[in-house]
């Protein structure tokens, strides 16, 4: 009996990855009365697992349907003959179909149980890129630093999702690529994918895309929670991450720490606060009596203590930092040299990940802090 | 004998449960398992008939794609919320076991009544107060968070009523174990001599399997509710990770009780086509020890794969995979009967009754809705399904398709028995057309809805979409329509139906063998039982225009092994 399982398994399992529609490169596979365009690498493998226990279903429907209406014409009831002499058991029969689907359903989980294990394993090459989902929207973030709100993946690699929630439970769906995941406040959830055709445009030359929805309710807006994907090929997605990331430039220098600030910050939210309260690093609020960052960095008299003594010692004409800007700046780039009391030598650098203009956007926000609310959107003077 | 009302019995017909007494009090305080299966009966309609309402409306808004201006999102989310907490904690769960097992299990065991009245009263109490603590729910903003009031969505923002509601579930819970601990004593005790397990009605074996996981799985939903209430109210962290808990914790409870509570739905259905296949087609039930024991099978696995809920929700693939592998043991027992009540039409002598229509629709329903769970058991095709509208027509197949199709058939069943009435036959199977029909446009677009993509919960979609909206809500009005007519037939019948005999369809079980409607006590002397499927001793009678069960016979067939 263990061998009829194995074989079945055997044959059904040669035949998934001998699929000639599985053969890549063929560009994405077209919508069907069931399914929607496959467009990843998952979308081939899981498309035969849906049509292989599609055809099993029909069978039984068929089966179980079509013997029900032929007996109910067959022995319809003539007069009012009321007593029908049929079986009331057969063993054989009964352990028949007691047995038979439960091996179909082996096999059926077997098949479902590869695909999901290559679900499941990200490639070590994946190219990662960060996202985070709140009530209603995402933001994607790729490894440069750049943004987006719709989501832009580099063709014929693979590409891995790391991914949290600011607020509630949100759920990540693309369709065409047929990955889903949930993404969950307090822990990170990661899912990856690969499509190998860029999306390309339409006659009319607009940019096709491919729908990603948010598919766990969230609230009012959850319907409008989806986004687009495009797939670009690699010259063009590189193209387009370096572009991207030059965001800041475009951003008018009187406006650089009310709009670029807090997009900055929400890197520093993670350790740093704005009111106060402890995190992993110093509050940007006032914590220890001595004012906010800004306030207990260019007071002369601060009581704010660093490496020891007063910070004030270390900033000053002939000291050294000729001024609080310098000072701050030197804390982005090099955290490490002057540790603030109270907390250890945690903060990594940010060298190579913040160009000048941005320090200049954040300690354009530490000068203005209380044009911030404690979530760091700007609300101005008040 | 047992009731609260003691007043003198003086100005009363005796003659059967629905005149033994009269005036409100008569019912409001009765102790009589008829009575308060019929109350039951009629609270259950009235919320079917809410929720059906909410059901419209959602259907209705999804004609357009965009926003309309008579129902903004908010609305519709409060809409789809309400139905699917009405439908589930008000009317599935406690309509086969509340209103037809109320009535029904006693009179099957020939006992006069279940083996704790009073609790029964009570049971049907809680109902009414868990009903009054979602209406007024309704008065203090709605609730919005879908029938399955995920974290931290209930706890940080949900509606105004969300608390209670969530009070009034609890109370619901309640309702349902006291109504379980009822009826498995009442199985235990109150058999009459010579029933012995393998010759008890299948009905009485589903609603056991069914009242062992109301009283094992429901407790777990009180404590989970009460704990989103404490955190809710008192921002004690369990289940919000601003406070330190743990969301994904918050679904392992949910489902560990919402799962086992899909099957408190669908086995009192099965167990009512169970009897509607074998009386229609006056045959003995095929393979009784296997249906008997897929019931009992189904109840035990039903605790054990509440995690295929959670395949996207974080939770670790080793448990995913699980998870996965033990579902499938599930389909099995399932499979087993629908196997089994086809066996069982074989050779039958088959009578197409009203009920028996819905007995049919149920087995084309619900084999639909078991081949589609399937593809969602399965790991990697559940990823692309969850959450769609797949599981949408899935779900409404079996507990809509199967669970209430099996309850609106039991109720046609039974209903001359309740009721001592006769239903227009022909009007009978145009509604159970019309239901048939509307069902399957409205829920079978879904699928490819769902396949194609389009998520669940959804106020605004894709244009593409469209078509297959159209459609599923044209097929909602016709089932609406059938739900309709058979609402005037089955209240044109109490007024004016034809005098319904004993035994109209032929069956041989105890229920059969007392008047229609039963007498208060249901039987003067405890009546001797033997194979309730085995037909041999029943003949008709034309002269009572009904069947009649010549009981020496049957006895005495049992004792001989015959009918078999």
């Amino acid at each position: 009996m263990t061998h009829l399982v194995t074989n079945l398994m055997t044959t059904v399992l040669m035949q998934s990855s001998t699929d000639p529609a599985l053969a890549a490169g063929e560009g994405p596979t077209p919508k069907t009365f069931w399914l929607p365009e496959g467009a990843s690498t998952f979308a081939e493998t899981n498309d035969w697992v849906f049509n292989f226990i599609n055809y099993i279903n029909y069978f039984f429907f068929f089966l179980v349907v079509g013997l029900m209406f032929y007996f109910v014409w067959k022995y319809r009831q003539k007069g009012r003959e009321v007593y029908a002499r049929g079986p009331s058991h057969n063993t054989v029969l009964e352990l028949g179909w007691t047995i038979i689907p439960t091996l179909i359903v082996v096999v059926i989980f077997f098949i479902g149980f590869r695909g999901f294990v290559s679900m499941k394993t990200v490639p070590a090459n994946a190219y990662q890129i960060d996202v985070t989902a709140l009530r209603y929207g995402w933001v994607f973030k790729y490894p440069n630093g750049a943004t987006s709100e719709d989501l832009y993946v580099p063709a014929g690699k693979p590409v891995k999702l790391v991914m949290r929630s600011e607020d509630v439970l949100h759920s990540l769906y693309i369709r065409d690529f047929r990955v889903k995941q949930d993404v969950v406040p307090g822990r990170y959830t990661t899912m990856w994918f690969q499509a190998d055709n860029p999306t390309g445009q339409n006659e009319k030359g607009e940019d096709k895309f491919h729908h990603l929805f948010c598919t766990e309710f969230c609230g009012v807006g959850h319907s409008n929670m989806n986004r687009k994907v495009y797939v670009l090929n690699e010259m063009d997605f590189n193209e387009w991450v370096v572009e991207q990331g030059r965001w800041l430039d475009k951003i008018p220098a009187e406006e650089l720490y009310s709009k670029a600030g807090p997009k900055l910050f929400a890197r520093c939210a993670g350790c740093h606060t704005l009111d106060g309260k402890a995190g992993t690093g110093p509050s940007w609020g006032n914590y220890d009596g001595s004012g906010n960052i800004w306030e207990r960095t260019a007071s002369a008299t601060s009581t704010h203590k660093v490496d020891g003594k007063s910070i004030s010692e270390l900033i000053g004409q002939g000291k050294k930092y000729e001024n609080p800007e310098s000072y701050l700046r030197a804390s982005i780039l090099n955290p490490n040299d002057h540790i603030v009391e109270g907390y250890g030598p945690a903060m990594p650098t940010f060298r190579g990940q913040l160009n000048d203009k941005a320090i200049d956007a954040l300690i354009g926000m530490m000068r203005h802090l209380d044009e911030f609310d404690a979530k760091g959107n700007f609300v101005g003077k008040k | 004998m047992t009731t609260l009302d003691t007043r003198p019995i003086h100005d009363e017909v005796p003659g059967n449960y629905l005149t033994f007494r009269r005036g409100l009090l008569s019912w409001l305080l009765t102790l009589d398992h008829k009575r308060i299966g019929v109350m039951y009966l009629v609270a259950v309609l009235v919320s079917f008939f809410v929720g059906g309402v909410m059901a419209l409306l959602v259907r209705t808004k999804l004609l357009w794609p965009g926003e309309v201006s008579w129902m903004t999102a908010d609305e519709y989310n409060k809409a789809f919320t309400l139905h699917g907490a009405i439908m589930v904690f008000l009317v599935i769960i406690p309509s086969i076991p509340g209103a037809l097992g109320n009535f029904v299990l006693p009179i099957m065991l020939g006992a006069k009544d279940v083996a704790f009245p009073r609790l029964n009263l009570f049971s049907f109490y809680l109902w009414v107060l868990g009903a009054a603590c979602a209406v007024y729910s309704l008065l203090a903003g709605g609730f919005d968070t879908g029938w399955t009031f995920y974290t931290p969505y209930s706890s940080q923002f949900g509606a105004g009523g969300t608390i209670p509601v969530l009070v009034g579930v609890f109370i619901l819970g309640f309702s349902s174990i006291f109504t379980g601990v009822n009826f498995i004593v009442t199985i235990h005790k109150l058999r009459p001599p010579g029933m012995t397990w393998f010759r008890m009605p299948l009905f009485l074996w589903a609603l056991y399997a069914t009242a062992v996981i109301q009283v094992l799985a429901t407790p777990v939903l009180g404590i989970t509710v009460a704990m989103l209430v404490i955190e809710r109210a008192f921002n004690i962290g369990i289940f919000d990770p601003a406070m330190g808990g743990d969301p994904v914790l918050f679904q392992h409870f949910f489902w560990f009780y919402s799962h086992p509570a899909v099957y408190i739905m669908i086995l009192p259905g099965m167990g009512i086509i169970s009897e509607i296949i074998a009386v229609h087609s006056h045959r003995h039930i095929f393979g009784f020890r296997f249906i008997a024991f897929s019931s009992i099978a189904i109840a035990i696995f039903s605790f054990l794969v509440w995690g295929h809920h959670m395949f996207t929700s974080g939770q670790s693939p080793l448990m995913n995979v699980l998870f996965s592998a033990i579902t499938f043991s599930v389909a099995i027992p399932s499979a087993v009967k629908v196997f089994n009540w086809l066996a069982t039409l074989y050779k039958g002598s088959i009578s197409l009754n009203t009920a028996m229509w819905y007995g049919l629709a149920f087995i084309f329903l619900f084999t639909i809705g078991g081949l589609t769970g399937i593809p969602l058991a399965v790991l990697s095709t559940d990823i692309h399904l969850h959450d769609t509208y797949f599981v949408v027509a899935h779900f409404h197949y079996v507990m809509m398709g199967s669970a209430l199709i099996a309850m609106i058939g039991g109720l046609h069943h039974w209903w001359p028995k309740m009721f001592g009435v006769m239903f227009n036959e022909t009007w009978g199977k145009i509604a159970c057309a019309l239901v048939f029909i509307g069902f399957n446009m409205t829920f079978f677009t879904q699928f490819m809805l769902g396949s194609q993509g389009m998520p669940r919960r959804y106020y605004l979609y894709q244009p593409e979409f469209q078509i297959y909206h159209h459609i599923s809500t044209g097929g909602s009005y016709i089932m609406g329509l059938g739900f309709l007519i058979t609402a005037i037939y089955l209240i044109h019948s109490l007024f004016a139906g034809k005098k319904a005999p004993a035994n109209p369809w032929g069956g041989a079980s105890l229920e059969w063998q007392c008047t229609s409607p039963p007498p208060h006590d249901n039987f003067a002397t405890t009546p001797r039982v033997g194979d309730c499927y085995d037909f041999s001793a029943v003949s008709w009678d034309e002269k009572k225009q009904g069947y009649v069960v010549d009981a020496e016979a049957h006895v005495a067939a049992a004792h001989h092994g015959k009918g078999h």
